[in-house]
């Protein structure tokens, strides 16, 4: 008997161990398992993002007309910084970036907390009022605001007929006004589509702190910068960067609005590449230089909101 | 670390296998290049823009095709930008793939294209006779010797003129035929005193009147070669700033900036006159309340030795894509466009536009009076325009300088001094453009 206790002691010392491998292989099986699922969208990424990255980065250093590309190293670099188109474009970018994202991220943050008031009446009519400009197509918006701003467009005749300016103003042919047209434009296209997403984000907020600091006895102002500007404060982050992209990339609306115009005034860097790829002889490699440019300023400008916002990492 | 190293080596592997199956895409392309000499292709593809113009002019060569070629023509209507796109995007990448056999392509692109991609384009030197073809038309269509296109519209610009409002300040028809752009100026300021209409209209983001007045001198913004920026010791560049300036000094230019602008405001009488291409003839005919108060004389010249009264605006001219069918699509365009004097005809009457091809001219629908114009004969005397129109190497950056003109205009326009405005364009264009 006891004979047999210690044999099947025996048996079962070694006999666990093996599940405990068993297990193990079935974890390790399962990981590759997770591999595999994980693999298709790897492959595709690959294929269809990095490989036409690195491809771009090389033609960066490249340069020639169409098909016959050499290498010239660093020229396309220098060539950038002494290049006055390049330079307006960025320059144009950088303005309508550094107006437009602040002036369309409070105003975006206003409205959704002004629509957020339980006690508002036909809420869901303003929110999509707000919001429906951004289910216009870019062309077909722009084409309306280029006509709305025209020399007899609805504006001017605004303008003339109630007496606050003598004579039309040719908004679009002025350099000035131009620019102001076009953040116009982009502010009324996005700033819905930023709203959304602090509308959704208030939801989440727990209405005791509000209630707390009421009783506490802070206004409405307050409340607003205490309580919901640092409650939302991952989401401003988030579509400042989503809208900071977006601005660096701005494109149907330069094209359709002022085709750049007047002279330089509104050109913008991706309407460069466009035309450096497409309007005039072709020179790819350049093209993706000033592509890069892009790149490289979405990276620093992420890192520094991040920063600034205060996330580490 | 491992699941790292495995991820690296995924990557790498991915980057190695995308480049090696792009790497076959393009030798396979460029074997089907090689061995297309010999294939008859059953169908061959023709891409152009205009349904009312280019497209229609395809359909009717189509039916007046007269050679023993037994294939199919496809006719595939493509915007203009679309056409620059996919043939840019096309031919860089080494693939020929779903490349048209038949192009169009604006002349003023027509070197870009012939110069960036040196293979992609089949010869037609020896499938048509270049002296066919109104002269102007070849140097911007040949490359390095051979004839690549096929000349198709004329772009020859003309003066149209509203002769009430002319009358109205005391002019007749004559009086702005073969004059000056100084002259032109000074009738435009008697209109305006006497009708308050402005003269022309003028879009500062599109340079083609100064383009039309440098080139009744024979001169464009790049040098023979096609290549080398032609601005700062450009003698006729400086006469057509200082002419459009004072344009816009004397108040006898209404501002526009796009087309729709530029159509209504012709169409709705608020300017005298049109100085560009014969191809705005139907815009202008839109309008039916005004027929019989137009008329049409030779461009204005610049006031300069050597300039004459005819100019281009635009125009286009076919090519054949190195690819599979080269030889039935020049065949196609050799049997239509390239020797039917008939088909021109057939294209002046029933679409108005006027080819290039030089046998052509006599033909009866080119004598046909308009209406419109007061039984003028315009086509005949567009024909005719078309012969004197000096021939230029449009070249490679007609764009490229063009933008940077732009923004010179501007700074000029503002009070900048004009020989440096032109410096500074010519050392930017240099920079830009090597």
């Amino acid at each position: 008997m006891s004979q047999q206790l210690t044999k099947k002691n025996e048996l079962d010392l070694p006999l666990r161990h093996k599940e405990t491998k068993r297990q193990k292989t079935n974890l390790y099986f399962r990981k590759k398992v997770g591999w595999l699922f994980v693999i298709i969208s790897i492959i595709a990424i690959t294929i269809f993002n990095f490989y036409p990255m690195v491809q771009a980065f090389l033609l960066s250093f490249q340069s020639g007309m169409g098909s016959n590309l050499e290498y010239v190293g660093l020229a396309n670099w220098k060539r950038l910084f002494g290049d006055p188109t390049f330079i307006a474009a960025l320059t144009n970018t950088s303005i309508f970036l550094l107006i437009q994202v602040p002036l369309m991220i409070v105003l975006a943050l206003f409205l959704s907390v002004l629509l957020n008031d339980p006690t508002l009446k036909f809420k869901s009519f303003f929110r999509i009022a707000i919001f429906l400009p951004c289910v216009t197509s870019l062309v077909a918006y722009s084409v309306i605001f280029k006509y709305l701003f025209g020399v007899d467009g609805i504006i001017n005749q605004f303008l003339v007929n109630f007496g606050f300016a003598s004579q039309a103003v040719n908004f679009l042919a002025d350099p000035f006004w131009a620019k102001v047209v076009i953040i116009l434009a982009i502010t009324w296209r996005w700033t819905g589509y930023n709203m959304i997403f602090y509308l959704s984000a208030l939801q989440n907020v727990d209405k005791s702190i509000y209630e707390a600091a009421r009783i506490d006895g802070a206004n409405a102002i307050q409340q607003f910068f205490q309580i919901t500007v640092p409650m939302l404060k991952p989401i401003i982050l988030f579509t400042s960067i989503t809208s900071t992209i977006g601005t660096l990339q701005i494109f149907d609306e330069v094209v359709n609005i002022t085709n750049g115009g007047p002279g330089n005034a509104t050109i913008s860097i991706s309407q460069y590449i466009y035309n450096l790829s497409f309007k005039y002889t072709p020179d790819f490699g350049y093209a993706s230089t000033v592509s890069y440019v892009i790149v490289i300023l979405v990276v620093i400008l992420s890192i520094i909101q991040f920063r600034v916002a205060g996330e580490k990492k | 670390m491992k699941k790292l190293f495995l991820m690296v080596l995924l990557i790498v592997g991915m980057v190695a296998l995308a480049a090696c199956s792009s790497g076959d895409e393009a030798s396979s392309g460029s074997n089907s290049e090689g061995s297309s000499g010999s294939s008859g292709a059953d169908k061959i593809t023709a891409w152009a823009w205009d349904p009312a113009f280019n497209i229609a002019a395809l359909n009717k060569a189509k039916e007046a095709y007269s050679g023993d070629g037994e294939y199919e023509v496809e006719i595939i209507e493509n915007a203009q930008d679309d056409i620059i796109q996919k043939l840019n995007t096309g031919l860089s990448s080494g693939t020929t793939k779903g490349m048209p056999n038949i192009v169009l392509i604006e002349d003023y692109r027509a070197q870009s294209f012939l110069q960036a991609y040196p293979d992609a384009f089949h010869p037609l030197t020896d499938v048509i006779n270049s002296d066919d073809f109104a002269e102007y038309k070849i140097a911007t269509t040949s490359f390095d010797g051979e004839q690549y296109g096929l000349p198709f519209d004329s772009g020859v610009a003309g003066l149209y003129v509203r002769t009430d409002y002319l009358e109205e300040a005391g002019y007749t028809v004559e009086d702005v035929t073969n004059i000056t752009w100084d002259e032109y100026i000074e009738v435009g300021k008697k209109v305006k005193e006497a009708t308050g209409k402005n003269m022309l209209t003028l879009d500062p983001n599109d340079l083609a009147q100064v383009r039309m007045m440098i080139q009744t001198t024979g001169s464009w913004y790049v040098q023979e070669d096609g290549s080398t920026p032609n601005l700062a010791d450009n003698e006729a560049l400086a006469k057509g700033f200082e002419t459009y300036k004072k344009m816009m000094d004397e108040d006898i230019a209404k501002i526009v900036s796009d087309w729709s602008q530029f159509v209504g405001a012709f169409n709705s009488g608020d300017v005298a006159s049109v100085p560009t291409g014969n191809w705005i003839t139907p815009s202008v005919k839109q309008a039916t309340d005004q027929s019989g108060k137009w008329a049409v004389v030779p461009m204005p010249r610049l006031d300069m030795d050597g300039a004459v009264n005819a100019s281009n605006l635009g125009g286009s001219s076919w090519y054949v894509l190195n690819v599979d069918g080269k030889e039935e699509a020049a065949d196609f365009l050799l049997n239509t466009f390239g020797s039917n004097p008939d088909l021109y005809q057939t294209l002046v009457k029933d679409i108005g536009a006027i080819g290039t091809y030089s046998a052509a001219a006599e033909g009866d629908a080119f004598a046909v009076e308009d209406e419109f114009f007061s039984g003028q004969q315009i086509i005949s005397d567009f024909s005719q325009w078309t012969d004197e129109i000096p021939g230029v190497n449009y070249g490679l950056h007609t764009y490229a300088i063009e933008d940077i003109l732009v923004t010179g205009m501007q700074d000029y326009l503002n009070g900048a001094e004009l020989s440096k405005v032109l410096e500074n364009a010519q050392s930017q264009a240099e920079a830009q453009l090597k």
